[in-house]
């Protein structure tokens, strides 16, 4: 087996799934972003985000700050450096197989 | 492939969320349009006696294009916080480390310094300004154009916005339409010996040709930015009408 392929089973967990993929990928690219932005964007249910976003709070790749914007509660949620490494590595190694699969 | 496709799709949808309402493109074309009358205007009334006088429409213009843009910027931040932020969410950009604000403004000196750089080897050549003014009206037009152009379409190459690649070929095709127009109404494509003081009639009118030409330039680089920006606003406005309510 090389090494490429055997990289495929170390591919991230927490971010091969693909809902907290979209998650992650949306986060990387801004400073933060809140709950509504991410519902509106993953398409998902106000509570399937909500797990797939503490799943990922608890593995350390992102972290939620609470806040007000005016009288509304408002949550912005951003990548940890943590969480950028896990992103930066769980592409290098798809790129890995990927590169492989497709010679 | 496909997962990396999506990955780079994802990422283009979130750096281009600051222009999903159409906003700024609205915004931006104001500004445009507004910044074009006063071109027009100083093109047509302009009468340079002296150089303390060109040097004063200078300042006015740019006066205009700091305050303008800064009042543009303090509407745009309200707009988005009364109206996208409570459909669609809000989103905080990346902030800009310390390297790359120094890079950033390395490669903005570099921008200006450039073209003022050869516009004097030019007139060292030509050893005289009258004779780099006299092309201007001509060249300034398809420059400034073309600059639009190669921006507007690394922005939409960036955010993955498709429109933008449209404005950046409209930009392009404004720039060569108004230097092609100031050609064939007679003025010079080469350098051209004119004298260069300022009172000279050939002189004004080169620089007001070249004002008018400038206005025209940003004039018709405003009103698709405008249109753009509504259809973007009407489309956003039509598939999130209300504001996101908490279901109970």
């Amino acid at each position: 087996m090389s090494a490429s392929i055997q990289n495929l089973s170390g591919l991230d967990r927490v971010i091969h799934e693909p809902a907290r993929l979209m998650l992650v990928t949306l986060l990387s690219a801004v400073e933060s972003a809140d709950f509504l932005y991410l519902l509106k964007e993953s398409d998902l249910t106000k509570g399937n985000l909500s797990v797939h976003l503490s799943k990922l709070e608890e593995a350390g790749y992102i972290e939620a700050e609470k806040t007000f914007r005016g009288k509304m509660p408002h949550t912005e949620y951003r990548l940890t450096s943590k969480g950028k490494s896990a992103f930066d590595q769980y592409r290098k190694n798809l790129s890995s197989v990927l590169g492989v699969k497709s010679k | 492939m496909q997962t990396h496709v999506q990955i780079d799709s994802v990422l283009k949808r979130a750096r281009g969320y600051w222009f999903v309402d159409g906003f700024t493109e609205i915004a931006a074309g104001v500004f445009f349009i507004l910044l074009a009358g006063i071109l027009l205007l100083q093109g047509n009334m302009f009468q340079a006696s002296n150089p303390s006088h060109f040097l004063s429409v200078v300042g006015v213009i740019s006066l205009v294009k700091l305050f303008g843009f800064l009042v543009t910027v303090l509407v745009l931040w309200w707009l988005k916080d009364n109206f996208t932020y409570p459909r669609t969410g809000f989103v905080r950009g990346n902030r800009l480390t310390a390297a790359q604000v120094l890079t950033l403004l390395r490669n903005a000196i570099l921008f200006l310094l450039l073209p003022i750089f050869g516009l004097l080897t030019v007139s060292v050549l030509l050893a005289t300004v009258g004779g780099v003014l006299s092309f201007m009206p001509v060249w300034f037009p398809i420059g400034v154009g073309t600059i639009w152009a190669v921006l507007c379409i690394l922005a939409g190459e960036w955010t993955g916005v498709v429109r933008f690649r449209v404005l950046g070929i409209l930009f392009l095709l404004a720039g060569l339409a108004v230097g092609i127009w100031q050609w064939t109404v007679g003025l010079s494509v080469f350098p051209a010996d004119v004298r260069p003081a300022l009172n000279q009639p050939a002189v004004q009118e080169v620089i007001n040709r070249g004002l008018s030409g400038l206005g025209v330039l940003v004039l018709i680089s405003g009103l698709p930015l405008v249109i753009s920006g509504l259809v973007t606003f009407l489309q956003y406005r039509k598939a999130n009408p209300t504001p996101y309510v908490e279901e109970a």
